[in-house]
């Protein structure tokens, strides 16, 4: 009867694990770095033998201990992941220290939630539009070009505040999202010709493009995580023939 | 001349606008941002000296990458925080772009031929920085050796 409480305690620590984990997924760590570390933790925590398995939407840990006790925990990950870095820098550093002196499991629960919270909305606007204008007149547009692509992005950030939870997923909300934005293009050119209708829409498409989720899908691959690699590259290629198709069906409707 | 200078640093300020939009902290914005104006840098001195986009777009990536696993040693983050940023500029979104815009109007072959170039630049940024994790870890593997 003495070892109940030790199982509990492994356990709780295990969940605390699977919690660090996902957080990592959601903040766009890499498959390797998720499963690394998740391994470097248990080890630390006493672990003789870690076996990780991370894949985009599930985790599944496998803990074996000196004393011959195995336990093993899951995790379906359900939440898309966007990417923070400040997150995953402090992720970083909170298992780094935690490899070194191992933080009890109260502390470490502390810890995560803590880091848990949201990011400010207001500089991940700021990005959309410097990232949109500058992009419109990298791809040899005007500097109003830029301005106007500047200021769809705005729009877009908004859809994505009010519009994205309704959706029933984010392909729909990538269809829609760049249905939306492309007719406020067109329209916009349409009452000022000089403005350039593809400029203005690749300056909006960089921000909607899952083009760092396509590089780290084949990188993943190239690396050896087959299974994500192709989960998230047919994803993504869904995501962009989404928005595609929303702009192309704008410019059809209006005319470019 | 005056087009490589705005490209440039049209790619400064892209890259800075990503790192925002990723939540970069503060004190990395700047060296993030600077990766991208290299990679960029890079790829035109690339296309300088070969035929097409593949080979300048490994070699843009393959530095970016480069750029990104040094500044990781130096500020004791991950490499990702720049190597993402880093590489934005290599993104395809106009090829992609025209290369729909063409299918919408039926001129499939040019819409072919920009799809393979949206193809190309994918395969090279993903080629050139997995690469240079091969090339780390190796050296990384060797240190321990010693």
């Amino acid at each position: 009867m003495n070892k109940r409480p030790e199982i509990e305690e492994r356990n709780d620590l295990l969940h605390e694990f699977l919690n660090l984990g996902e957080m990592m997924l959601g903040v766009g760590a890499e498959i390797k770095r998720v499963e690394d570390t998740l391994i470097r933790m248990g080890k630390a925590y006493g672990a003789d033998k870690m076996n990780v398995f991370v894949i985009t939407s599930s985790i599944v840990i496998t803990m074996h201990f000196p004393d011959g006790q195995e336990l093993t925990q899951t995790r379906r990950i359900m939440d898309e992941s966007g990417t923070n870095f400040t997150k995953l820098e402090a992720l970083n550093e909170l298992s780094r220290s935690c490899c070194e002196n191992p933080l009890s499991t109260e502390e470490l629960k502390k810890q995560l939630e803590q880091l848990n919270k949201k990011p400010s909305q207001a500089l991940f606007c700021i990005g959309s539009v410097l990232g949109a204008g500058s992009f419109a007149i990298f791809f040899g547009g005007t500097f109003l070009d830029g301005m106007c692509a500047a200021m769809f992005a705005l729009f877009i950030c908004l859809l994505q505040n009010k519009l994205k939870h309704l959706c029933p997923n984010n392909m729909i909300f990538n269809l829609l999202c760049s249905f939306l934005t492309g007719i406020g293009i067109c329209l916009l050119t349409k009452v000022y010709p000089p403005l350039h209708l593809d400029k203005i829409m690749i300056g909006d498409i960089m921000l909607l493009i899952p083009g760092i989720a396509m590089t780290n899908s084949v990188r993943d691959i190239l690396v050896g995580d087959t299974i994500s690699g192709v989960m998230r590259l047919i994803e993504s290629l869904l995501w962009a023939g989404s928005i595609a198709f929303g702009f192309m069906l704008a410019i059809r409707l209006i005319g470019g | 001349m005056s087009t490589i200078v705005l490209q440039l640093i049209t790619a400064f300020l892209g890259s800075l606008g990503f790192s925002l939009l990723f939540h970069l902290r503060k004190q990395l914005l700047l060296p993030a941002s600077i990766g991208g104006l290299l990679c960029w840098g890079i790829y035109l001195i690339g296309t300088h000296y070969y035929e097409g986009v593949f080979v300048p777009c490994l070699l843009a990536s393959a530095s970016a990458a480069l750029y990104a696993e040094i500044l990781a040693r130096i500020k004791k983050a991950p490499a990702t925080l720049f190597l993402v940023p880093a590489v934005v500029p290599a993104i395809p979104g106009s090829t992609l772009y025209y290369a729909m815009s063409n299918a919408v109007q039926g001129e499939w072959d040019i819409a072919r031929s920009y799809g393979y170039l949206t193809i190309q630049y994918a395969l090279a940024i993903a080629g050139g920085i997995s690469l240079v994790w091969a090339m780390s870890v190796m050296l990384q593997n060797v240190n321990k050796q010693k």
